[in-house]
């Protein structure tokens, strides 16, 4: 934890401030403007190989009711950031949305945690400072990893020299929620293995997987955080290895691969910094479930909606995933990551993996 | 107008027709009879209608005398009785006008006339004086001083219900300080009469809904239980005077031109229809003639000539003992004058005989030709045309084939193609022979025949043709040929009856309105109207009801059945208008308000159908009387209101009339739709103005906190937010003098012109042009009222001593809309 980053940080909240003053002193109405964060405003970087925010810009103005409140909470959100840096202190994002009910106006308090959580994430795109150095944290406790992998972490308490595999008992290490404070001392890892459910990874670990075939298995706890992206993206970075999804075979799932991949929506500003475009997706794929004759469950509206809507996202736009998402239109059936152990408990570490990590190149 | 004769003529007219019928018996059984029609049916209504009454003619007779009204209205218990007294400020009467004004009951002289009058009942004030001495007994007291007598007289009256008419049983002259009267001239009427005062709200209502629809009068009512004042407003004017036109000729119905009638002048129908009717010129009057000669007398059927040889065999064949030299010249010249009468080659019988008749007399130097002979001659000529009737057994042997061959072509002319040909001649053929000229009738020898008569030949030959040939000849069909034929008939010129004849005739007078009707005659004037005026209507409610919003529509003027009319309409919204329930309806006719039928009236249910929602009112339903403080308010005006009953409570469903009254509602709601939206949209800009005005200084406040600086100013900020007018007052100190300056930024999107008034206790100088300077007790008032663009600004600049203090105020911009920072 750099002072230096916590008084760019700071510094950048202050000047964000200090435009808000320069706009009332022009007699202007102050506002602030924001790429709009839409699916169509979504764009492929090509030097990065990752998704990021269009050219389209939307204003929030203190021309209307709604953008004064905005803006008003956007201030006292930054009067409480600076503070909160000054202090060397840190937050989670629902201590913040508790905070605001504290403040002297009334106007500024947050309804609800989306309209925190957004605003947190709209001072991080105005002020190009991420959210982890201005002290914020989420909620959740991060996602674990377990592999032959070494590494130092800066804690509060010091300095903690871990190693991923020997050093931690069956639930992996756990991530930090800003995981730029770990340090990559030494590996054995020969491929990275994210894995959506907690039940695959348990599996993946009781069956010794990671030791057999020197994996890091990182668990992505359904949509992966922030920090678990982070990693990720710095093992393959850092560490140039391999990055491989393996999640369930429905269009929630591919679009947690999106986000590892290419970056989510929300956070296209953080692209670069968090999505691995070179991670590849493993399974399950539809074309599994005709394959391996896998149980399945007939696609609800919902499905079929995102699908079609997954169709038209341009992170899906490749031949792989327009095959997959029109073949399992076709079929009308998703399968769980689980359903593979129809073939028996060890079906997933002794034929499946091996025989796809093989097609793919890996093993 | 005559102030006295209440009554609009028709209304009168209709009693009149009732009282005669009724002669035999006493006026006040006749009364009896009739109360209910005459509005004394009940205790309670029979002093509403004589206060209407007596209201209605002391609004009359002051302004008749074009004297501003001031009218007052007393009710009073006296034992069993109440007693009403009506007092004006009019002009006085005198001993000989008392039986004009107390004539004789429901007679009324000018029954005829058009022109806009209050008198709605046609009773007047003499049915009132009637009914109160039926019920108590007691004589109407009428005093009245005329404009500069120095006395005040006093009489007391009685109509005898024998003759019908006043009488006057007392009569006192009196000095003004010994008589009730006010302090000028004017008339007192008091009447003691059976009454109660169930009918307490209708009789406010009148009172005050009469205050609405004349601003200019001043109304003080009061009764046992209270009273109150409609004061005027000084500056509406008195009611322009109407003139009076006379009837209108689609307005007009049998009962009333047998009146005219039996009272014109006129000999001639022509005549009479030009003196006695407006928009009747001696063209229209001709026009009117001639429908009236085919309505009363038919037209003629024309036949095809024969051609010239055959008139000239036929003239021949009637003519005898005369040289034949005479009778070839004589022929030649019926054949000449036949060609110049005809039309398409076909001529009438008349024309016939005006044939021959000019022809007589073009050959009369060579040769005398009698009437006898020129009978002859007619019939024969005719009986050439038409195939039928000829003396001589020679070459004329074709049964009807000439009449046959006419109707052929105009059978085959008047339906469609699609027909049957066959068909065609079979139904032309049956027609033909209905046409066949009857020697011994003679109108049918003439083929002389009304229109129905025309439809009913041709029904008759349809209805057969449909049996026979088992074709269908459908209404429009016949009505085709019918059209056909009479197109082809010919007006004939016989003179219409003398106006005495026809009075005596009452089926000629039925033709005479219905030629009447049947011309197109242009609408009537519109001077006999008096509109109250959009202006004044507004300000007879913004006089009577406190409101926020008021507006006025006067459509205008339109015609039905011949009698001009206005419609105006009046909306207040607000203020202390009752919120709760629905709004309350104004129906007026000829400014006399309508108290009772409500739900039964044209304008009621007019205001029923308008989907009020459009117009930002709360309507239940989407139909019936919208709800909220809101008095709308409707006036029709005509020369003859059309109402439901004879007690002329509600005014009837005429279309025209609808249409025109929910134009002129739909025009006032539409001021109310902008005014309600534009509040609307004010209370959201001080609803946000509100909102911002808490959230941007707290902006201020913590963005200078956070940057460490001075808090900076956010009213520049705020006041284009809120698309406002922006006033700043800024000084800058030089020496002793401070130089003002006062900077007007319109950020709205519509021009302003605010008006600054700044007070500055020390005199400026140097003040930039177009602002003045007064001075009031040692106080400077700086005016200035620039013209501000939408985002343009303006600047006044003064200079004045440093020590100077001021006070910057500012009009003209709407409260929500200004931001004045000192």
């Amino acid at each position: 934890m750099s002072t230096d980053t916590d008084a760019d940080a700071r510094q950048q909240l202050i000047d964000l401030a200090a435009e808000f003053y320069d706009q009332f002193e022009r007699g202007d109405v102050p506002s602030m403007t924001l790429p709009t964060r839409t699916k169509s405003n979504i764009e492929y970087d090509e030097a990065s190989d990752v998704w990021v925010y269009g050219d389209r810009t939307s204003t929030r103005s203190a021309n209307s009711v709604r953008g004064a409140r905005k803006l008003l909470k956007a201030i006292y959100t930054i009067e409480f950031l600076a503070r909160q840096l000054d202090e060397d202190r840190s937050s989670t994002l629902r201590e913040l949305y508790y905070l605001s009910e504290s403040w002297d106006a009334e106007e500024a308090q947050f309804n609800g945690q989306d309209e925190s959580n957004k605003l947190v994430e709209d001072l991080e795109i105005v002020s190009e400072v991420k959210r982890e150095d201005f002290h914020m944290r989420p909620e959740e406790s991060g996602a674990t990893l377990i592999g032959p992998l070494e590494l130092i972490e800066q804690t509060r308490r010091g300095e903690r020299q871990i190693h991923c595999q020997q050093d931690v008992g069956e639930g992996g290490y756990q991530i930090p929620n800003n995981p730029d404070t770990i340090q990559f001392t030494d590996h054995d890892i020969d491929f990275v293995l994210c894995v959506e459910t907690g039940g695959m990874r348990d599996r993946l670990v009781e069956n010794g997987f990671d030791t057999e075939y020197n994996c890091l298995i990182v668990h992505l706890k359904g949509q992966p955080a922030r920090a678990t992206r982070r990693v990720t993206k710095r093992l393959h970075d850092e560490l140039d290895l391999p990055v491989l999804v393996f999640t369930d075979g429905d269009p929630w799932s591919y679009r947690i691969f999106g986000s590892v991949a290419y970056g989510s929506i929300k956070s296209a500003h953080l692209s670069k910094y968090l999505a691995t475009p070179e991670a590849r997706y493993v399974g399950i794929r539809p074309q599994d479930i005709v394959e391996y004759d896998l149980p399945t469950d007939p696609l609800a509206d919902s499905d079929v909606n995102a699908l079609e809507s997954e169709l038209e996202d341009p992170r899906f736009q490749d031949e792989f995933w327009t095959e997959q998402i029109e073949l399992q239109l076709d079929i009308d059936k998703k399968a769980e990551q689980q359903a593979l152990a129809a073939n028996g408990l060890d079906f997933v570490t002794d034929t499946y993996l091996p025989e796809r990590l093989t097609d793919m190149g890996v093993l | 107008m005559t102030s006295f004769q209440q009554t609009l003529g028709e209304e009168a007219g209709i009693a009149e027709e009732l009282a005669e019928s009724q002669r035999a018996i006493s006026i006040a059984e006749f009364f009896e009879k009739n109360k209910q029609m005459l509005g004394f049916d009940s205790e309670a209504r029979a002093l509403v209608t004589a206060v209407k009454e007596a209201v209605d003619n002391a609004l009359d007779a002051t302004e008749e005398a074009r004297i501003r009204p001031n009218i007052s209205v007393e009710i009073t218990e006296s034992g069993d009785y109440y007693r009403l007294a009506v007092e004006d400020n009019g002009p006085g009467i005198t001993r000989e006008q008392i039986p004009k004004i107390f004539g004789k009951l429901l007679y009324g002289s000018r029954f005829h006339a058009r022109e806009q009058s209050r008198g709605q009942q046609g009773i007047g004030i003499s049915a009132a004086v009637l009914y109160s001495q039926l019920t108590s007994g007691k004589p109407a007291k009428i005093t009245s001083r005329t404009k500069g007598s120095e006395t005040v007289m006093e009489f007391e009256l009685v109509i005898d219900t024998d003759d019908n008419e006043p009488e006057i049983r007392e009569e006192r002259e009196l000095t003004p300080g010994e008589s009730d009267l006010g302090d000028t001239h004017g008339t007192r009427i008091e009447l003691e009469m059976a009454a109660n005062m169930r009918a307490r709200q209708q009789l406010q209502d009148y009172i005050k809904h009469t205050a609405v629809v004349n601003p200019h009068a001043t109304i003080s009512f009061s009764e046992p239980n209270q009273e109150f004042v409609a004061k005027a407003d000084y500056d509406a004017d008195l009611p322009e005077e109407t003139e009076e036109i006379r009837p209108h000729p689609h307005g007009v119905e049998l009962g009333n031109v047998l009146k005219m009638l039996k009272a014109t002048d006129s000999h001639s129908v022509s005549g009479f229809l030009q003196t006695e009717f407006t928009r009747v010129g001696r063209k229209t009057a001709d026009n009117i003639v001639d429908a009236f000669r085919d309505r009363h007398y038919g037209r003629e059927m024309a036949w095809s000539l024969p051609d010239d040889d055959g008139v000239t065999a036929a003239v021949t064949e009637a003519v005898n003992n005369k040289p034949a030299e005479a009778v070839g010249a004589f022929a030649d010249q019926v054949v000449g004058e036949l060609d110049d009468r005809a039309v398409d080659g076909r001529v009438a019988h008349h024309q016939v005989a005006a044939a021959v008749e000019a022809a007589a007399e073009g050959v009369e130097a060579e040769a005398q030709f009698g009437s006898t002979v020129r009978e002859n001659v007619v019939e024969g000529v005719w009986a050439a045309i038409t195939g039928y009737g000829a003396t001589s057994e020679d070459e004329e042997t074709d049964d009807g084939a000439r009449i046959r061959d006419d109707v052929r072509a105009h059978a085959d002319a008047a339906t469609s193609v699609q027909k049957d040909d066959a068909v065609v001649v079979a139904f032309a053929d049956r027609l033909a022979a209905k046409f066949v000229p009857e020697a011994e009738d003679p109108d049918l020898r003439r083929n002389r025949l009304h229109r129905d008569t025309v439809r009913d030949y041709v029904d008759r030959a349809a209805d057969m043709t449909e049996e026979r040939e088992d074709a269908t000849f459908g209404d429009t069909a016949r009505e085709n040929v019918v059209e056909e034929l009479w197109g082809t008939m010919v007006t004939v010129p016989d003179d219409p009856p003398k106006v005495s004849d026809l009075a005596a005739d009452r089926q000629g007078v039925g033709d005479l309105v219905a030629a009447m009707r049947m011309t197109d005659i242009i609408a009537p004037p519109t001077s006999c109207l008096s509109p109250i005026s959009a202006e004044l209507v507004e300000a007879g409610l913004r006089k009577e009801f406190d409101a926020e919003f008021y507006s006025a529509a006067t459509r205008d003027a339109e015609v039905t059945a011949g009698d001009p009319f206005v419609v105006e309409a009046g909306i207040a919204y607000g203020g202390d208008i009752e919120a709760e329930g629905q709004a309350r309806l104004l129906r007026y006719a000829n400014r006399v308000p309508l108290v009772y039928k409500r739900g039964g009236c044209a304008i009621t249910q007019v205001i029923q159908d308008i989907g009020w929602r459009n117009y930002n009112l709360d309507q239940p339903g989407g139909r019936g009387v919208p709800n909220g403080p809101v008095v709308i308010m409707v006036h029709v005006a005509s020369t003859n209101v059309p109402f439901t009953s004879e007690s002329k409570d509600a005014v009837a469903s005429v279309p025209e009339i609808e249409d025109e009254i929910e134009l002129a509602v739909r025009e006032a709601a539409r001021d109310l739709k902008s005014y309600l939206k534009k509040q609307r949209s004010m209370r959201k800009r001080k609803q946000k103005q509100n909102v911002l005005a808490d959230i941007l200084p707290r902006m201020a406040t913590k963005v200078a906190e956070v940057t460490g600086r001075p808090e900076p100013n956010y009213d520049d900020a705020l006041a284009r937010i809120m698309n406002n007018v922006l006033v700043e007052r800024e000084t800058k100190e030089n020496g002793d003098s401070q130089t003002v300056t006062v900077r007007i930024e319109n950020n709205a999107s519509t021009k302003e012109l605010p008006e600054l008034t700044d007070i500055v206790t020390a005199e400026p100088s140097n003040l930039t042009d177009g602002a003045s300077v007064v001075e009031m007790d040692g106080e400077w008032f700086v005016k200035w009222q620039p013209e501000v663009s939408s985002g343009d600004e303006a600047v006044l600049e003064y200079t004045v001593a440093t020590d100077a203090s001021f006070d910057l105020s500012v009009s003209g911009v709407e409260g929500p809309k200004l931001t004045v920072t000192n």
